[in-house]
């Protein structure tokens, strides 16, 4: 009898003492090694900076620009409309609420894409998906957009098509007046290269 | 998956068959238990039958530790479950009215009717008690509407009121429950040494 | 481990512990099924509302307490808690057939008391208990066990302030049982 007794106490102790190793769903959801690594491998990631002036320049209301430099390099110099998130701060609350909203995609922007890629690998074990990066970063957007530089004559044609939307672009964002074609060309030439599906060139 | 009826699992036509099949559990677990004499119920306050504590909170500690694995596996979210609200001082003055009746009637509304079931007339006495003081209460009932809602804390939990996780809880009832059992398991017998009759 | 005494007098009580089990096990099941615990003093209030809404409509109604309960569309007996205590009763039958406990009409009683007194004291005994499960929001059933184990703060306030009220007043009443 008391044998028993002693049997149920233990079962029952440990039983109640196994609660306390029961996890909660309340942890974020993370990603599994596995899946991070294939995710990091592919390009899939990358937007160019072509992509993210075309999108600008058409307003689309998907795109969200977090730039993930110090608050001083975004105050020198930043992409129109979009949002200072340090990645020091990236943790910080509310700072989350900016992801993993359904439709909406999260462009990371720094200077050259390694701070940006840093970012995208946080976000992906925080289970957080739709976040993306700009190739080469604000010094490519400098070298493609702002500053294009003119292709041989006996380029491809591609390539023509893709500095004549280049020029645009930079008009766009610098407001240049110097260039030979106007605002009504620039979305001509947009239009037109989502056609061709023309092939990044530059960085 | 559940709570079952609330999660739509099982329809609201079934609600009163399940409620009654419930109860039936619910007496015949009492009854077999010997939650039918007064005699017994009242023990736990001499100590010369500690019934009452052991199913009490043998069930106590069951139910606690088993809600919480249903909750692990994903058979019951704790979160949708029916939590009593608290009203601070009228469930004090509350328990301390049943406490006295207790120990008068001998009896607990749920334990009272499986008295009944079994012929039991005091227990038939307690349950007519039961009912002129609901009455008397309800009848009564502007003279203390005031207090009646004061304290109102809202359906609060243990762990909302001390921010410590609920297995803290589950461990810490556990371990005095068990405690309990085996401190009065020798205070039951030497409280009957000296009893002369003690017939149920 | 019990005294021969006792194995002859005790009747065929299933063990404690394991009614223990069986009772939160209970409890569980009906968490799980219903989302919320068991009770019973709600089923006796539920009588009285019916009761008074029959003898007197008018007063039922304008009764703050009592109105709460009434429904036009069923009866106040309609009611969860009222097909569960009935339940209940037919469970207290049912183990009653088992064990071989129904008899004719008795009373339990201590040894220094006599029977009318013992009913008297039932009677006021279940007054004070149905006026405190209202204002402790349930009874041992209601509050006490189910609240606590669904680790509801005012169950807990409920439990102890039952059990240790017990033992607080329990050495003034001790010629009524031992």
């Amino acid at each position: 009898m008391n044998r028993n007794y002693i049997l149920l106490t233990v079962l029952m102790l440990v039983l109640a003492v196994g609660t306390l190793f029961l996890t909660t769903d309340d942890e974020p959801k993370q990603i599994a090694p596995e899946e991070l690594l294939q995710q990091i491998i592919q390009p899939t990631r990358y937007v160019t900076t072509d992509q993210v002036a075309k999108m600008i320049i058409q307003g689309d209301p998907s795109l969200l620009m977090v730039d993930v430099r110090s608050a001083d390099e975004y105050d020198e110099y930043a992409l129109p409309g979009s949002v200072n998130i340090p990645l020091e701060e990236l943790l910080n609350e509310g700072n989350m609420g900016y992801f993993g909203v359904p439709g909406v995609k999260v462009v990371f922007i720094s200077n050259d894409d390694i701070r940006a890629d840093q970012t995208w690998v946080l976000t992906k074990r925080l289970g957080v998906d739709g976040t993306y990066v700009m190739k080469g970063g604000l010094n490519c957007w400098m070298q493609t957009i702002i500053e294009p530089s003119q292709p041989d004559a006996d380029a491809p044609s591609v390539d023509h098509a893709l500095y004549a939307f280049r020029k645009g672009a930079q008009i766009y964002f610098t407001g240049a007046e110097s260039a030979t074609t106007d605002d009504g060309n620039v979305e001509v030439q947009v239009r037109r290269r989502e056609k061709t599906n023309v092939a990044a060139g530059g960085c | 998956m559940g709570p079952l009826i609330p999660n739509g699992v099982i329809g609201g036509g079934w609600d009163f068959v399940i409620a009654i099949l419930l109860g039936v559990a619910f007496g015949f677990v009492l009854e077999a238990s010997g939650f039918s004499s007064s005699r017994n119920l009242a023990g736990v306050f001499y100590g010369y039958n500690f019934v009452v504590l052991r199913v009490f909170f043998t069930a106590l500690i069951v139910a606690m530790v088993g809600l919480l694995y249903f909750d692990y596996v994903g058979w019951l979210n704790l979160s949708q479950i029916f939590i009593l609200p608290t009203f601070l001082t009228p469930m004090i003055v509350g328990g301390v009215i049943m406490g006295v009746g207790f120990v008068l009637g001998g009896f607990c509304p749920g334990t009272s009717f499986t008295g009944i079931a079994i012929g039991k007339l005091d227990a038939l006495f307690f349950t007519i008690g039961l009912y002129l003081g609901i009455f008397g209460f309800s009848l009564a009932y502007p003279l203390f509407e005031d207090f009646f809602t004061s304290g109102d804390m809202g359906n609060v939990t243990l762990m909302e009121i001390t921010g410590l996780p609920a297995p803290y809880f589950a461990v810490a009832f556990t371990v005095v429950a068990l405690a309990a059992f085996w401190g009065t398991m020798f205070v039951e017998k030497r409280v009957r040494k000296n009893m002369k009759q003690y017939k149920f | 481990m019990n005294l021969e005494k006792d194995t002859i007098q005790q009747p065929k009580y299933i063990n404690p512990y394991l009614g223990g089990v069986l009772l939160g096990l209970v409890v569980l099941a009906t968490v799980f099924i219903t989302g919320r615990g068991l009770g019973a003093s709600g089923a006796v209030k539920s009588a009285v509302v019916t009761t008074s809404n029959t003898i007197a409509p008018k007063a039922t109604e304008a009764n703050h307490y009592m109105s709460q309960f009434i429904s036009d569309d069923h009866s106040p007996m309609y009611t969860w808690l009222v097909f569960e205590s009935l339940g209940l009763l037919l469970g207290g039958v049912l183990s009653g057939i088992v064990f071989g406990r129904i008899k004719k009409f008795r009373i339990d009683k201590g040894p220094r008391i006599s029977n009318r007194k013992r009913l008297i004291l039932a009677l006021i005994g279940g007054a004070l208990f149905g006026l405190g499960s209202q204002f402790g929001r349930g009874c041992t059933s209601g509050a006490a066990l189910s609240g606590t184990a669904t680790f509801a703060l005012g169950g807990v306030i409920v439990m102890f302030a039952i059990f240790g009220t017990g033992y607080a007043v329990a050495y003034f009443f001790r010629k009524y049982w031992i």
